[in-house]
């Protein structure tokens, strides 16, 4: 074999501590090596071109670059060396940047460790062997996870892109928390005004099928050809014969049902239509507090509904989609907040989350865009609004910042004085995060034209004060005081973490996510809605935290991936997958017992037993390969001989 | 953080692609300073991780291996770090018969996005490497033997022979079977009556050679590799069974295809021990079967040997003499004289009690004077009724090279490493592997060691006690109620 | 001087200490600890304990070891040069005596010799042991259960391929000196004349072979064999009991196959290895083509070749068995398998078919 090494100096960034020129020199003695240098960038133009240059001119047959990770730029050098006629598996990495020079500061260790990083790959890609893909066809559908605005945002765009798509929606409508909202910063529009017709274009795209009430159940398949199972709960209501009328709702005699969608503002009927512009605007039946499926009788929406839909028997139901890629936009709760004791931990009713206010200030709300006291329905007349509950607390295990709280805070105050002219608004804040577009200045309005009072500091007792009303205290840190207020109401601004199941989801969709439960993406800067998983998506606040145009505009940049992904036919297959060497199997079956996708299937063979792996199936993990006592299967690019030639590399240095 | 200022050490790491990989990345992004003695070997998922390749970096002179994979339920693969923490726990536990400190292998989980963890996991595993010192090498220890100690004073369940009328009913009964069965493997008298071979029953007047007794030292059931999709019968010990199940349990045979006799065994000759009653002989007769102890002419001379001195360890031990599973038996089953006896079965056997108390150095030691005089004849992996590969053994193939052709007492002791992980969890312990050892290597050790481990974390697990179990490492759970997650 | 001396049963650790200046290595019989009794040849050192036991595995490894390294070679890389590739032979040959063999064990060295040393080709690593071996045998006093010496022509009180005899006699011990070599030495270790205890060692010889039972007659078997060659019947039936495991050619005295391998890598700094290692015909890799056919794809084929070789096709090339009886493939066979019995059978089978008798 030929083999030639560059070693990256990144410019400063490997450069500064590993002796580049002295691990080219060094690699320059290793097996099979013939040409060996120290360029400054690699994977900057020129430096690609080197190596295409100088695969042509030492005739070489394998390349080994120490740059930075493979997850960042192995795709990029397997293109160079294909570029210059060489198999892109005729390739191998060493990490000096991510795991060596930005580690350690001392330069000999550095360098010894790179030379024998170098090393490793060296030997690894003596045993590399050329790999092809090959070629399968793609269902050109999506499946969209989650009917909030970055959900809607995508199916949209998908859809007009000409893909079909199945958007599944966990609530009886989509629109997500944006439909709660009554205004949004900065232009204080009507949030309702601006998201609804989007919902009802989602509901009237002949490219998109909805799946409301519904959740998705197991994925299994691979990019291009995922199999998905749906599961449409049970709504008790034929949606075929629903006209959303709302009669059943009027009628239902039960009248002290939690509302999820008002965030217990207000309680509901036992059988509701979320809000006037749900799409679909359809009836769901609360099983839990229903009279007739707890107790077997009342059967009253069943005598008033003017088309029969009532179903009492209906159960849920499994479907099957296949579609080609999936976007997860499954966006975000709220942070428990109850574990504020000094906040009185949910006890007190005047105390209250910013998404339940509004509710309290929208017109479709419960109170018809009324701000009142949910204790005693009485207009609060002082208000005060604490910031970063469940926010920048490494205490509850939430050290980041939700981001988009001090803007809606901002517009709340400003809403409270539109609604009650006569009242006072305080807010107590940490820092005031106010970077987009005219935020700032909006801040400064809630602030000069609104007469809002921004208090530097925390909120430390909240507590009744036996005549009605509350009383904060807190400390001003600008003034080096203590602060009690008498408020009315308190409104919190609860931090927040991904959806409840957003982990579960995870784990189906084989992605990762962090200790808030936020999906991971692929590069945090390069790669922002691709994640691990190809064919996978994240769209929206299910990433981390973001305000409503950044959620758009990944449920955008998700349809495009998505678009981009299901242009072509077929799709290449992963050629790093397992393979049978079917003169030493001795058809056990381990391996296909152990196969997390079941890849490996038994058949018969001219009469006899053999195994044999499935291509399009075999995500190429290599369980197989550590399952088999004989070692007959082996994964492609990661054979027992290429790791076995890493650990003696390794070891006998 | 506490520096590592002392000289590097050899410390290996296997680092899935999607998690961990990630995790170091993230934490060089971060420009988390760390010790520079780990090297990173990429793998796409710790399920991709080979024990094998742990022992063999540890065995080529790795002070410390460490595997971190994704966190159990959020692994690329959906499943495939559940069956690598169950494969490592299990040979985390397991290093130490060899004389290697268990500290010296961990495997943990870090994701992508914990750059801070993968610095702390780093660090903290150095140090430990560090505190540690450098691994001692098998190479630098001199070989030692020891001698093995007492065992079981007592058996569990009466030993004993003479069941001449349970095995005349069990002869016509093969005989009614034989026509609808290709063959039924028992046992006929050897070269002299105080030696059995295997019997293959084809025809009638084969089953008339068949004996039952303490001669009946093999394991018939690792014939049955050879006779899968063949309708055949076997007579069985209760050990022997266990074999059989195991092998139901790994769909390598199917209980419609046998037929299972068996006769309550009364244990079974430890031919170690006899040979050195007896010694060389040119004559041997009139051997005599009575309850306590089988009586013989050596050259002229009688010699005695009591049943307890002379069967085998396992004998002594057992409290189960008449297999579950079986068809058709006769005599009575002396098991329910046991049910008292559970803890003298549980007490340590020899073999193991013997390694077990050496200090690592010592096993080491122990190890290499062993293995220095295994002359790899392979009897001890083709006795094995679980050894299914057979023809396609890994120790004999250069695809996978796993080992060399090297007559060293490492590579010996890899392959034995090699039989005792590939058994984990499906080793029934009947110790033909050892019985069929010419050189006496105390091998059962490794495979009693594992069956150990494996029962303490799987809630009491044995191989080959239930046909519809499945073994412990071809399955997984997703939570392990006996796997301590690592805190660091 | 005479070819005998005269030592006490104390003296043999005597005996040893005086023989082991002119070499450079002693193997002598050395008990094992372990599940059961083993013995082996090992290298002595001063005080270390010798069994005059039979040992375990035979001394073959003296001239044939079980792996030995031919040659290393490596690769040196020159930025300036095509790489340089050097070879270094390997012969490892040490003087050596082996103390206590058993007769069996000596004529297994014999049988060895032939296809090493006589043919068209002699093996320079096997011919530059075998030079300097000395072999000094101890006389068996008696056949065993399992060894059938008698068979293939030698007995217990054998002296083919030893240079110094040791017999037992009730007093002690007779060295007696059968070659030129062993002479040599035995004067050099200076013990009192043993010519009168010839009587004795004659006697305690003649006791040894009244040990034995009767031998069948095997001048005819390489015939009898080649009749029952092709009936796979009778190889299938009477290996019906092998595990294939190879227990019985790593543990005889006269198998001389071996494997050729390298292991490690030319441009590594510790470069590659050519070794030899002795294969065993029950091994399925021992046969296999390169295309992955097997002509030899089960155990009966693997045992026939086996059986047939010792007795009739090692018999054809060099007018011997390659086989010296000395039982150590029954004893450790895992499952008793016994070649006699085979043997015995194939002779069975050829007396009862008339088909094949009238086909002579």
């Amino acid at each position: 074999m030929r083999i030639g090494v560059f070693i990256c100096h990144c410019g400063s960034n490997i450069g500064g501590t590993v002796d580049c020129a002295e691990v080219a020199k060094r690699a320059a003695a290793m097996p099979d090596v013939v040409y060996a240098t120290d360029p400054m960038y690699t994977c900057a133009e020129p430096g690609q071109a080197a190596i295409e240059e100088a695969i042509h001119t030492h005739a070489l047959d394998g390349v080994v670059v120490a740059s930075c990770s493979p997850r960042m730029h192995e795709p990029t050098f397997r293109r160079t060396v294909e570029r210059a006629g060489l198999n892109p598996f005729m390739f191998e990495m060493a990490n000096i940047r991510e795991h060596v020079s930005w580690i350690g500061k001392d330069v000999e260790l550095n360098t010894h460790k790179a030379t024998e990083l170098v090393g490793m790959a060296v030997e690894k890609l003596r045993r590399n062997v050329p790999l092809h893909s090959q070629e399968f066809p793609v269902i050109k559908r999506v499946l969209v996870i989650g009917g909030g605005v970055a959900g809607i945002q995508a199916a949209l765009d998908c859809a007009d892109g000409g893909l079909d798509v199945v958007l599944v929606e966990r609530e009886a409508t989509i629109g997500g928390k944006m439909a709660k909202l009554d205004k949004t910063f900065p232009t204080v529009d009507c949030s309702a005004c601006i998201l609804g017709p989007k919902m009802v274009d989602c509901a009237q795209h002949p490219k998109i099928t909805l799946y409301a009430q519904s959740e998705v159940e197991d994925i299994g398949g691979y990019v291009g050809n995922f199999q998905v199972k749906i599961k449409k709960r049970a709504t008790y209501v034929d949606w075929h014969k629903c006209t959303g009328c709302g009669t059943c709702m009027e009628k239902c005699p039960k009248k002290d049902v939690p509302d999820r969608f008002n965030e217990g503002v207000a309680p509901t009927k036992a059988i509701t239509i979320a809000f006037p512009q749900a799409i679909p605007k359809k009836a769901v039946i609360n099983p839990d507090y229903c009279r007739q499926l707890t107790q077997g009788k009342c059967g009253v929406c069943a005598k008033v509904c003017p088309t029969k839909a009532i179903q009492y028997d209906m159960v849920d139901e499994i479907v099957t989609e296949e579609v080609g890629a999936i976007v997860a936009a499954t966006g975000y709760d709220l942070v428990d907040w109850h574990v504020y004791q000094e906040y009185g931990g949910g006890r007190y009713p005047d105390v209250i989350t910013s998404l339940a206010y509004e509710r309290l200030m929208n017109a479709s709300g419960p109170t018809g865009g009324h701000i009142v006291r949910p204790s005693d329905g009485r207009e609060p007349k002082t208000i005060v609004f604490v910031q970063c509950v469940g926010s920048r607390d490494p205490s509850i295990g939430r050290p980041g910042c939700s981001g988009f709280c001090c803007m809606y805070t901002a517009k709340q105050a400003i809403l409270t004085k539109e609604h009650i002219p006569d009242s006072k608004s305080y807010v107590f804040y940490m820092d005031i995060r106010a970077a987009g577009k005219m935020y700032d200045e909006f801040t400064r309005r809630a602030m000069e034209e609104y007469g809002t009072d921004y208090i530097r500091g925390r909120v430390s007792m909240i507590y009744p004060d036996g005549q009605g009303q509350l009383t904060v205290l807190g400390m001003d840190t600008l003034l080096g005081q203590q602060i009690e207020i008498k408020a009315d109401l308190v409104v919190l601004a609860v931090g927040i973490e991904a959806s409840h199941g957003a982990k579960e989801l995870a784990e189906k969709l084989r992605i990762s996510y962090d200790s808030a439960g936020f999906f991971l993406e692929s590069h945090v800067k390069l790669k922002p809605v691709e994640t691990n998983t190809a064919g996978v998506f994240v769209a929206g606040v299910c990433q981390g935290t973001k305000d409503i145009p950044a959620s758009v505009a990944q449920g955008s940049a998700c349809a495009a991936k998505v678009l981009g992904l299901l242009a072509k036919d077929t799709l290449s297959s992963n050629p790093q997958i397992a393979s049978v060497n079917t003169l030493r199997c001795v058809v056990c079956g381990k391996c296909v017992q152990t196969c997390p996708f079941g890849a490996i299937k038994q058949v018969e063979e001219r009469g006899r037993p053999q195994i044999r792996v499935i291509e399009t199936m075999c995500q190429g993990c290599g369980l197989c390969t550590s399952t088999c006592p004989q070692g007959a299967i082996q994964l492609a690019h990661a054979t027992d001989n290429q790791i076995l030639a890493e650990v003696n590399a390794l070891c006998q240095m | 953080m506490s520096d590592v200022t002392t000289k590097e050490l050899r410390i290996v790491g296997f680092l899935c692609n999607w998690c961990s990989y990630g995790g170091a990345d993230t934490a060089g992004v971060a420009r988390a300073k760390q010790p520079t003695d780990l090297r990173i070997i990429r793998v796409p998922c710790s399920g991709r991780v080979d024990p094998l390749f742990i022992v063999r970096a540890l065995f080529l002179g790795a002070d410390g291996v460490l595997v971190s994979g994704c966190h159990p339920r959020d692994c690329h693969y959906s499943t495939g770090n559940f069956y690598a923490r169950r494969r490592l726990e299990v040979l985390k536990q397991f290093l130490p018969i060899l004389g290697i400190d268990s500290r010296r292998f961990e495997y943990t989980w870090v994701s992508a996005s914990e750059g801070q963890r993968w610095q702390h996991v780093v660090t903290t595993f150095t140090e430990q490497i560090h505190s540690l010192g450098a691994a001692p090498k098998f190479m630098d220890v001199e070989p030692k033997e020891f001698k093995l100690g007492a065992r079981v004073s007592t058996p569990i369940l009466p030993l004993g022979a003479g069941q001449d009328q349970p095995l005349k009913e069990l002869k016509t009964a093969i005989k009614e079977a034989l026509p609808k069965l290709e063959v039924v493997i028992g046992w006929q008298q050897g070269r002299d009556p105080l030696h059995a071979v295997p019997l293959f029953m084809r025809k009638a007047e084969d089953v008339d050679k068949l004996i039952w007794g303490p001669c009946n030292v093999h394991n018939v059931a690792t014939y049955l590799r050879e006779y899968q999709g063949h309708k055949v019968g076997l007579v069985l010990k209760a050990c022997d069974a266990r074999s059989v199940i195991e092998l139901l349990q790994e769909n390598l045979a199917s209980r419609e295809d046998l037929t299972l006799f068996s006769l309550p065994c009364q244990g079974t000759f430890d031919y170690g021990r006899v040979e050195q009653c007896i010694g060389r002989y040119t004559q041997l007769s009139d051997v005599q079967f009575t309850q306590s102890a089988a009586t013989v002419m050596v050259d002229g001379t009688s010699k005695t040997l009591p049943y307890a001195e002379y069967m085998q360890s396992k004998c002594l031990r057992c409290t189960s003499r008449l297999p579950k599973l079986v068809d058709i038996s006769f005599g009575t089953d002396p098991t329910e004289d046991a049910k008292d006896a559970r803890e003298s079965a549980e007490s340590l056997p020899p073999e193991l009690a013997l390694v077990e108390s050496l200090s690592l150095e010592e096993r080491m030691a122990f190890w290499r004077a062993s293995m220095e005089r295994c002359i790899r004849c392979g009897a001890c992996r083709n006795s094995c009724p679980m050894c299914i590969c057979r023809d396609h053994c890994i120790s004999d193939t250069r695809d996978p090279h796993f080992m060399t052709q090297a007559d060293t007492f490492l590579e010996k002791l890899f392959f034995q490493v090699i039989h005792a992980l590939h058994l984990a969890g499906r080793c029934t312990e009947c110790g033909e592997c050892q019985r069929s050892c010419p050189l006496g290597i105390p091998i059962l050790a490794l495979r009693q060691k594992l069956n150990r481990i494996i029962s303490e974390l799987f809630a009491g697990y044995q191989a080959g006690s239930d046909p519809s179990q499945v073994p412990p490492l071809l399955c997984y759970a997703v939570e392990e109620p006996k796997i301590k997650e690592r805190e660091w | 001087m005479s070819a005998y001396s005269y030592l006490t049963a104390q003296e043999i650790p005597t005996l040893v200490e005086r023989l082991a200046p002119h070499f450079e290595q002693v193997l002598v019989p050395t008990e094992q600890k372990g599940v059961k009794e083993s013995v082996i040849f090992a290298p002595w050192t001063k005080g270390s304990p010798i069994s005059l036991a039979k040992a375990t595995v035979p001394p073959k490894a003296a001239v044939f070891p079980k792996c030995e390294t031919l040659f290393s070679y490596k690769i040196e890389k020159d930025t300036q040069d095509a790489p340089k590739l050097t070879l270094n032979p390997e012969i490892y040959a040490p003087k050596t005596l082996i103390f206590a063999a058993r007769p069996c064990d000596a004529l297994g060295l014999n049988i060895l010799d032939r296809p090493f040393l006589q043919s068209h080709y002699v093996d320079p690593y096997y011919a530059a042991k075998r030079d300097k071996l000395c072999v000094v045998t101890l006389t068996c006093p008696s056949g065993c259960e399992n060894c059938f010496c008698h068979w293939v022509g030698i007995g217990p009180a054998a002296t083919q391929g030893a240079d110094i005899v040791l017999t037992a006699i009730k007093s002690g011990y007779v060295a007696q000196a059968m070659t030129q070599k062993g002479q040599e030495l035995l004067e050099k270790c200076a013990f009192k004349d043993g010519t009168d205890k010839v009587p004795e060692v004659n006697q305690a010889r003649k006791a040894a072979w009244e040990s034995l039972k009767p031998a069948p007659d095997l001048s005819q078997i390489h015939s009898t064999l080649a009749q029952s060659f092709a009936d796979l019947d009778f190889w299938t039936q009477e290996t019906q009991a092998c595990l294939s495991c190879g227990a019985c050619t790593y543990f005889c005295p006269t198998c001389y196959c071996f494997t050729i391998t390298d292991e490690g890598d030319a441009q590594s700094p510790q470069g590659g290895q050519r070794l030899r290692s002795q294969d065993n015909c029950m091994a399925q890799l021992y046969t296999r083509e390169a295309s992955g056919h097997n002509p030899r794809p089960n155990k009966a084929l693997r045992m026939r070749n086996r059986v047939t070789h010792k007795y009739m096709t090692y018999k054809e090339t060099w007018g011997a068995f390659a086989c010296s009886g000395c039982g150590r493939c029954i004893q450790h066979c895992p499952v008793g398998l016994d070649i006699r019995a085979i043997l015995l059978a194939a002779i069975a089978r050829t007396t009862n078919t008339p088909d094949m008798q009238g086909g002579k």
